[in-house]
């Protein structure tokens, strides 16, 4: 386990996040054609539900039953919104709404996005001591 | 004589005979896998059923498109028996099925009574998405393009029906394994 310093963690996530922004903007640019910023949309709120409901359900210090549904519908969103982010622009290059490319570009922009986020959350994430 | 070797992957207590080797992940975990999955596979329905219906306004050569009445009627259904069967309350499912005596027994029929009807609603979507697949598509005599749209709401309406599953099981993993801590 190699011990990383936090300013190169924060610099290389940053990177591949706007990376992967330039990808999402690069595919609406180029067709002129603005439907892959859904893309960013979802994946920016696919985090969301499930951080509120675990913090919301966290203020019970013992698992009841009513905090335990409440973490699965969060987890249940967030199922939901990653693979609509995924099956957003398969859906519209299946149409030829948006082009091939264009669906290409912004799946990997949209998953590299996700993927900071993800990662950004595990490498600040400091488990409570005891 | 010495008694002959149990084999390592033979576990009495496991449901098998023989377990899955490298497949072990604490029930904890294992809900959590199992109700993301749950979302997952209920959105590739949901985006199936989208996806016929921008076929048919984008794309559509023939004359038959995606409406409300026939199309997405099946979908409400199906949403609707999930919603009511994944809001009944589990402990009170669990008297009025095993017959406990934590509630009184006057109120053990609500919660049979409401499960039925979800999973009525459950059917009935399935039921009625083969039914617009048969009648509006199938019946007239379209070819592939055009019959991929109620192919599309079958896709739609059985993976919501694995989605809903999916989810009750992973839910009941957990109360089992608890039960089991408990006892």
């Amino acid at each position: 386990m190699v011990q990383i310093s936090p300013l190169s963690k924060i610099i290389t996530l940053s990177t591949v996040l706007a990376t992967g922004f330039l990808l999402i903007i690069l595919s609406c640019a180029l067709w002129n054609n603005w439907l892959p910023l859904i893309v960013v949309a979802v994946f920016c709120l696919a985090p969301a539900p499930n951080a509120i409901c675990q913090s919301w359900a966290g203020q019970d210090d013992f698992m009841s039953e009513s905090s335990s549904t409440v973490v699965d519908f969060g987890r249940f969103s967030t199922g939901f919104m990653v693979v609509s982010g995924l099956s957003i622009p398969v859906m519209l290059a299946h149409n030829s709404i948006i082009n091939t490319a264009a669906m290409w570009m912004s799946l990997s922009g949209g998953l590299l996005i996700y993927a900071t986020i993800i990662t950004f959350g595990a490498f600040f994430y400091e488990p409570e001591e005891f | 004589m010495s008694c002959p070797e149990i084999p390592i992957w033979i576990h009495s207590e496991s449901l098998f005979r023989i377990a899955i080797p490298g497949f072990k992940l604490p029930p904890s975990s294992l809900r959590a896998v199992g109700v993301y999955a749950s979302g997952a596979i209920f959105s590739l329905g949901f985006y199936a059923m989208l996806d016929a219906a921008l076929y048919s306004s984008h794309k559509n050569g023939s004359t038959v498109h995606v409406r409300f009445f026939p199309d997405w009627l099946p979908l409400l259904f199906s949403c609707i028996g999930m919603l009511v069967i994944n809001l009944v309350e589990k402990a009170r499912l669990q008297s009025a099925l095993t017959g406990g005596s934590s509630f009184s027994s006057g109120e053990d029929w609500q919660a049979k009574v409401v499960l039925f009807l979800g999973f009525a609603f459950l059917a009935g979507g399935m039921a009625s998405s083969i039914a617009v697949l048969v009648l509006k598509y199938a019946l007239p005599g379209y070819s592939m393009p055009t019959l991929g749209m109620g192919v599309a709401n079958v896709i739609c309406n059985a993976s919501v029906m694995v989605s809903c599953v999916l989810l009750w099981v992973a839910q009941n993993i957990e109360d089992e394994y608890s039960y089991s801590l408990s006892l």
